[in-house]
């Protein structure tokens, strides 16, 4: 028992103590805290079990399809373990260049669409959070409006304008289609984020001589960096994925991963599946890279703004 | 906050953001492509042959491209011309090739599924290849799967059907004959395969193909459209509609089937019967686990509703058409030339086993020697007809029209006489 300290050891008569644990201890122990609510741990489990099968069953079920030789993809019933594994989809994938191509044509357009997304609605972000002008909050609701429109209306539109400054078939087209529609939530969620930094800040600022062209860049930047790494996410993974967009105004040369895909996998009588899961595999390798890189600004981001104070 | 906008700021501010936008648009940047012009040019060029485009959604797919482009390269370099070859997937390419067209991007030769032809001849941009037909030996039946209002707008490239494609080993066991002639007899033999335990007919009964109900309702005596009037609701499509219903309501066909999911039952042997164009055996024979299952694969004729009527059959195929402008002559000479040089025609047959449409290349030993295709030449093609609803701008809302209303039956939410009489009001709408 040495160097145990027990209640009798410590001159405390264990009868006297209280069974009764405290409002403090009940809350601390989330096993108590999940029966007094009625919800046994199992329960839990089973929930993320399902949520996580949800969310990863159809991870799986791409590899396993992108390993599976074509004369097995559809065995039935469908095998969960594949028997025989090829690597030889990966191989085709990797060896058509027009994939890579693809693949080089994403990363620039998103890349180009995130960084315009973010500089734009920074300004504009700033200028609805911090400035009082007459119509400030029509314009808000006017800016947010746009995300309401069907896109194939705007794409139609878009088309047409595009064709008359003979921008078809170019990156640009594909940049400024995807900030058309990224704009709008990138200059909310960037607002939210201003909203949450103190205004005695600024004030501290002009204080010290400092215009608001300092002021932005040298004192409230540097503090909104995670929401501006989330919204630029966000403009990414937009058009990363966009697919009707792309088909349409890029053009064959131009054109990015998710048109590029199926124009390549799926045809008039059957789709190439495994070549497809295989190269959808790949090509979402630079986003996953670029996600858990970012992943902790991202959750700063998208919180920022919640509560303010 | 207290800070207040002045408009110098404002304006400040948006000078930013719009400066911002142009730098990385410029930033972004390639040499923009000029847009086409659109306008009317003359089908010949005398002045010898000039580039041109010819979209098509083969250049996309891995099988026909490989067929297509040293094709493509070898007309380009006889000639001492650039072909561009804009594609598109199979699914978005006729709502890309309008917006084209429409927006007077495209001129030249594109290739055409033959229920396409209205919607694009609409447009009023489409090239008349009549002198470009003449004396090049295309069967009738696949000239007239290239005309619309009286008018060759596309010359054929490969035409036949999509009719009934059986297992004979499963009919083997089923100890039924591979020849059910009428309706009574094909029920008899969708009994006896369901004896099997395999889906007896991977009939469509997703919305997404339930288009196919339409030769149906042709078997069963319907019209579709006579005088120009929709003649969905009476008796005879009805009765078709029933008949379906009954199928699916003893099990000989079944639910959620579409076109892809019946060819992956059919290549796993789990059906004895679907619908399909000679395009989709090879996808089939890909994706079995069974190496014979080519020498299995066999086209009936689609029953009759009593012998000695027509089988009906819905036409299949893909033509060339011209769009009018830059180029359009020599995509004109391209448009003959693919698909009626029989060196040509023999070459694509030979690749991709997608029929020919001239009588000398039909004849030719390569395309004779194809037990598969010659069997679907004489059972199936020989009967097809382009569908009713083709000649319609509108001619997929009407099938989607159709598709729904059989839907509404088979799942029990309308009865027959109640479904088609909607189909038929909303296509008489849709007619105008």
């Amino acid at each position: 028992m040495t160097g145990i300290l027990t209640a009798k050891s410590a001159s405390i008569d264990p009868t006297t103590v209280d069974p009764t644990p405290t409002r403090a201890a009940v809350a601390a122990d989330p096993r108590r805290s999940d029966r007094r609510r009625g919800r046994p741990r199992w329960a839990i489990w089973l929930t993320l079990l399902v949520v996580g099968a949800f969310a990863f069953l159809p991870v799986y079920w791409l590899v396993v399809t992108s390993l599976t030789p074509n004369a097995d993809v559809f065995a039935f019933p469908p095998r969960l373990f594949p028997t025989t594994i090829t690597f030889e989809h990966y191989a085709d994938v990797l060896a058509n260049p027009a994939i890579l191509g693809f693949l080089g044509n994403s990363i620039w357009v998103s890349a180009i669409t995130a960084v315009l997304s973010v500089v734009v609605s920074m300004y504009m972000g700033y200028a609805f959070s911090k400035f009082r002008f007459r119509g400030r909050a029509s314009l808000m609701y006017f800016v947010l409006s746009s995300q309401m429109f069907p896109q194939a209306l705007l794409l139609v539109t878009l088309y047409v304008v595009f064709a008359q400054f003979g921008l078809l078939n170019t990156y640009q087209a594909l940049v400024i289609s995807f900030t058309t529609f990224t704009l709008p939530l990138c200059v909310w969620m960037l607002k939210g984020f201003f909203d949450a930094l103190p205004d005695e800040l600024i004030e501290a600022a002009k204080i010290d001589g400092a215009g608001h062209w300092r002021t932005l860049h040298s004192v409230i930047l540097p503090l909104a960096a995670p929401g501006l790494v989330a919204a630029g996410l966000f403009a990414f993974v937009r058009g990363w994925n966009d697919f009707i967009f792309a088909l349409t105004l890029a053009g064959p040369e131009k054109q990015t991963l998710p048109p590029g895909l199926v124009n390549t996998y799926i045809g008039e009588a059957s789709t190439a599946w495994p070549e497809l899961m295989a190269a959808s595999l790949i090509t979402s390798i630079p986003v996953c890279i670029a996600f858990i890189a970012l992943q902790r600004f991202l959750v700063g981001g998208i919180t920022a703004g919640a509560v303010k104070g | 906050m207290s800070a207040q906008l002045s408009r110098r700021d404002l304006l400040r501010f948006s000078a930013i953001g719009l400066g911002a936008a142009a730098i990385a648009g410029v930033a972004a940047g390639c040499a923009p492509v000029a847009g086409g012009g659109g306008a009317a040019a003359p089908s010949k060029t005398p002045a010898g042959p000039t580039d041109f485009s010819f979209a098509s959604w083969g250049m996309s797919e891995d099988a026909t491209k490989a067929a297509l482009g040293p094709t493509i390269s070898s007309f380009a370099k006889k000639d001492g011309i650039t072909i561009d070859t804009p594609s598109y997937p199979f699914n978005d390419y006729l709502g890309q090739l309008t917006l084209q067209v429409r927006g007077g991007q495209f001129s030249g030769a594109a290739q055409l599924d033959v229920a396409w032809l209205a919607s694009l001849a609409a447009l009023g941009k489409l090239t008349d290849l009549g002198s470009y037909a003449k004396g090049r030996g295309y069967t009738p039946a696949a000239l007239n799967a290239g005309q619309f209002d009286g008018v060759q707008y596309g010359l054929p490239w490969t035409i036949a059907a999509i009719g009934l494609i059986t297992n004979t080993e499963l009919f083997e066991k089923a100890g039924v004959s591979n020849t059910p002639a009428t309706i009574d007899e094909y029920e008899d033999a969708l009994k006896a395969l369901k004896g099997l335990g395999v889906i007896p007919y991977a009939a469509s009964t997703k919305t997404a193909q339930l288009k196919d109900f339409i030769v149906w309702a042709q078997t069963f005596g319907s019209p579709i459209v006579e005088d120009g009037k929709c003649t969905i609701g009476d008796a005879a499509s009805v009765d078709a509609v029933t008949w379906y219903k009954k199928l699916y309501d003893q099990g000989l066909i079944t639910a959620d089937v579409d076109r892809g999911a019946a060819r992956t039952l059919f290549s796993q042997g789990k059906t004895a019967i679907y619908d399909d164009a000679p395009a989709g055996r090879a996808g089939v024979l890909k994706n079995s686990s069974d190496p014979e299952l080519g020498s299995k694969m066999a086209p009936i004729a689609r029953p009759v509703l009593k012998k000695g009527d027509t089988p009906q059959e819905l036409l299949w195929g893909h033509l060339v058409v011209v769009v009018d402008g830059k180029g359009a002559g020599t995509a004109s000479d391209f448009a003959q030339w693919l698909t009626s040089d029989p060196a040509q025609e023999i070459s694509y047959f030979s690749a991709l086993g997608l029929p020919p449409t001239t009588e000398e290349a039909l004849a030719a030993s390569a395309v004779q020697a194809n037990p598969f295709v010659n069997s679907f030449t004489e059972l199936v093609t020989k009967d097809a007809k382009a569908s009713a609803l083709w000649q319609f701008p509108q001619y997929a809302q009407m099938e989607n029209a159709v598709a729904e209303q059989v839907q509404a039956v088979l799942i029990g939410a309308s009865s027959p006489k109640d479904a088609m009489k909607t189909a038929g009001e909303q296509i008489t709408r849709l007619i105008g």
